[in-house]
């Protein structure tokens, strides 16, 4: 019998994630201040709250109460359409994260092919944003984010599949499991594809060093300088939930995902998480910006050979 | 995927039939629907936005035969790849702003009927087989299979479209390629 205990149930896991995404994303922006802060000998935001803790509160209330200005010459609805398709496969990306062994909205049997597929959707509202404003900074944001993403896709699931192919599965769970003697990231076959991953997941979500799209000095803002308001925090709430994502799958595939000893399964599923993007506010706040030809060169001249070249050692050795 | 929610819901009462007939319908005329605009409109870039909508419907449709794996790899190479592709391309056309009139002239008129034509083959293609309506495998195809397959039966096609994929990768190349002086 279909009761509405069930119905209430589903309503309230899609309410716990979203409302997880959101307390997510403000902890991560203000996390990200102080750490950046500490990284420069300065303290960042004190005033609201302790040590500053309550300021993206303050912020979130601020961006809702803004007016919504609309450019005249934007293309209208792509314009308006553009924060949804950057945010929603961000969100929907959640449906297979693994958060201990029974909190996962669904362990798809094509979990990590349904990530690749869902995050890929991203960049197409990175363009709209781009194309719509009618801004000529927005417009070259918008192209260097798209050849950015997908330079750095190929290195990126290419490392993902070394993972599939040593764990013999797609779902996310039967990842986990494999790593239960050891963490894939301490495995000969797979440290390589670990590294590989690391950094093209720091230029696949548009981070310093590989933030050419949205370089302040050069393009304003790139994509996102025409929107304020709520829809401008669509875009940084997508771009927040898009440095959670790669993180969460960085731990569900390298870092042995939910387990480990004491703790409850998603205690150690988040501190291994936000552990790793402490790490990307690290390597932020420390490099400068590569150049946009130092950027392609990277990607096609060195990343994505030794990644193919490790795809197809890893295979010889799963042979014999 | 699609397969779960449909026995969770059958699970708790809800027939089956009723979920694909009350979503089917409605997500196969918005796939149809992105498609018309796709050619009817006159701006390049929102033709390419409604080609992605429409290419996520038929990943879709995927999702109703059950076939997960191909609705995956839909999204990620027609969408995250050849779809990313398309609008870089249009980026750099420098006069991709201009919009096109609305007018009916004989090359409109040329496409529509070459596009009869090939949906009246498909519709003589489609009544040739009776059809019959068969009961779904309770475990969708596996991976595993899919995989040995790709490389026992399908051996020589799958080679075969690599070959085309990278002959056509050089051509991309010899046309883009500057001549030095």
């Amino acid at each position: 019998m279909f009761t509405f205990l069930n119905l209430i149930f589903m309503v309230m896991a899609g309410v716990m994630v979203l409302g997880f995404i959101a307390v997510s994303a403000m902890f991560l922006i203000w996390w990200e201040r102080k750490v950046s802060a500490h990284i420069q000998n300065r303290y960042g935001p004190m005033r609201v709250g302790w040590h500053g803790a309550l300021q993206s509160v303050a912020d979130v209330i601020k961006l809702l109460l803004k007016e919504d200005i609309r450019p005249t010459k934007a293309d209208a609805w792509v314009w308006w359409l553009a924060p949804f398709f950057a945010v929603v496969p961000s969100v929907m990306a959640f449906v297979v994260i693994p958060f201990s062994k029974e909190l996962i909205p669904r362990d798809l049997n094509i979990g990590v092919l349904y990530i690749m597929a869902i995050t890929s959707v991203c960049v197409i509202g990175i363009f709209m944003a781009g194309w719509g404003s009618n801004n000529k900074y927005s417009l070259l944001g918008g192209m260097r984010a798209a050849a950015q993403i997908i330079s750095y896709e190929l290195p990126l699931i290419l490392s993902m599949i070394t993972v599939v192919m040593v764990a013999n599965s797609l779902s996310m769970q039967k990842i986990v499991e494999a790593q239960s003697r050891c963490w894939f990231i301490f495995h000969p076959n797979l440290a390589l594809a670990g590294l590989i991953y690391i950094i093209a997941a720091t230029a696949e979500v548009n981070r310093t060093p590989f933030d050419i799209p949205e370089a302040e000095s050069e393009l304003v803002a790139g994509f996102h300088t025409e929107y304020s308001g709520m829809k401008f925090a669509m875009f940084f709430l997508g771009e927040y939930t898009n440095v959670f994502i790669v993180s969460a799958i960085a731990t569900t595939l390298f870092l042995g995902g939910w387990k480990g000893p004491l703790l409850p399964p998603i205690a150690w599923f988040l501190i291994k998480t936000y552990g790793i993007i402490t790490f990307l506010m690290w390597v932020r706040w420390t490099f400068p910006r590569l150049r946009v030809d130092q950027l392609m060169g990277f990607a096609w001249k060195f990343l994505t050979p030794v990644s193919f070249l490790n795809l197809a050692i890893v295979g010889l050795l799963l042979l014999k | 995927m699609l397969h779960g929610l449909l026995q969770f819901l059958s699970n708790h009462g809800i027939p089956q039939g009723l979920v694909i007939q009350a979503t089917f319908y409605g997500i196969a005329g918005l796939t149809v629907l992105f498609a018309f605009l796709v050619v009817m409109s006159r701006d390049i870039f929102h033709s390419a936005v409604f080609l992605v909508l429409t290419l996520f419907g038929v990943a879709c449709v995927y999702l109703y035969l059950d076939a997960e794996f191909l609705a995956g790899v839909q999204i990620l190479i027609y969408i995250g790849a050849i779809m990313t592709l398309f609008i870089f391309a249009i980026m750099l056309t420098s006069d991709a702003k201009t919009r096109l009139a609305r007018k009916i002239d004989l090359r409109i008129a040329l496409s529509a009927g070459a596009a009869l034509a090939i949906f009246a083959i498909f519709l003589k293609i489609i009544r040739l087989d009776a059809w019959q309506p068969q009961t779904l495998s309770p475990t969708p195809l596996g991976l595993t299979q899919i995989g040995k397959s790709l490389m026992t039966d399908f051996g020589l096609p799958f080679e075969v479209i690599s070959l085309l994929s990278l002959a056509a990768l050089v051509g991309a190349i010899v046309i883009g390629k500057v001549e030095k002086k």
